[in-house]
């Protein structure tokens, strides 16, 4: 039985943040320019290791990020792999990241509603 | 807080490059030549570099170091997605059927027609069941009209 629970909520977890991956990228990019890189690590290190993103996943956010015009990119200076690839927020970028902020609350509070005094 | 000041760390990386080159370009293989896909190759490499030095500055050997980085970059079904890269498999699938529903209305329509001349020459009856059969690679041609477009 706990062997069968324990996996299980742990998906239901990544579900959820996988919803949220937008927006996660969105606030690190809002406070300042970065690479992306810089951004897994630093979801890391916010989490201490609880979460970490996959790379791959991570290009498939700005895609879509830059395709939505909430992010645009600019090159960087030089490292030895080549030029660093920086994203930086939008207008519509921040307008979006209020948005999902607020809705975000929102849900925390419905869920928190819903689910409150289990153990 | 850590922002520009990490590139004086890249000292010399040319054999580490080149097998990360060859694990990158095979996980995008599938994806079509374009600039796009270059410059995402580019920046990908770039920041695999990045983390592989990091990792060997953590006290992993080389080899550990690439390894680590390449397992942790997972699944680019993803990213495929965002690149709109038709899926060839279903788009092929469309198409058998289309091929199907052409060849298999045509045999359909002349065993009917040799009936209607061999049998009833006086009267022609077998454009109401060409019609009929009309409808299957009709149906089958939309399908792969629609999955072409998207």
């Amino acid at each position: 039985m706990l062997t069968e629970r324990r996996p299980r909520t742990k998906l239901i977890r990544s579900d959820i943040i996988r919803g949220h991956l937008d927006a996660i990228i969105l606030r690190l990019i809002y406070e300042e320019d970065r690479y992306g890189y810089e951004i897994s690590k630093e979801i890391s290190s916010r989490t201490e290791n609880r979460f970490q993103i996959k790379e791959a996943t991570l290009y498939a956010v700005f895609q879509r990020l830059e395709k939505n015009g909430l992010i645009e990119s600019y090159f960087g200076n030089f490292s030895q792999g080549g030029k660093r690839k920086y994203y930086r927020i939008t207008l519509l970028g921040k307008a979006f990241l209020k948005e999902a902020a607020e809705e975000w609350k929102e849900t925390k509070e419905i869920i928190d509603l819903l689910m409150e005094g289990l153990d | 807080m850590e922002g520009n000041e990490r590139n004086y760390r890249f000292i010399n990386g040319g054999v580490r490059l080149n097998q990360l080159k060859k694990h990158v370009n095979q996980l995008f293989k599938d994806i079509p030549e374009s600039e796009k896909k270059e410059i995402i190759v580019q920046e990908v490499l770039q920041n695999l570099e990045e983390k592989v030095m990091d990792l060997m500055e953590q006290g992993k050997n080389e080899e550990d170091a690439i390894n680590k980085a390449i397992v942790d970059f997972g699944d680019i079904e993803d990213l495929k997605q965002e690149l709109d890269v038709p899926d060839p498999k279903k788009n092929d699938m469309a198409k058998i059927n289309l091929a199907y529903s052409i060849w298999g209305s045509i045999l359909i329509i002349s065993l009917v027609a040799f009936v209607n001349f061999y049998y009833t020459p006086s009267v022609i009856w077998f454009v109401y069941p060409t019609f009929a059969v009309l409808w299957w690679p009709l149906s089958m041609y939309y399908t792969w009209l629609r999955r072409k477009q998207r």
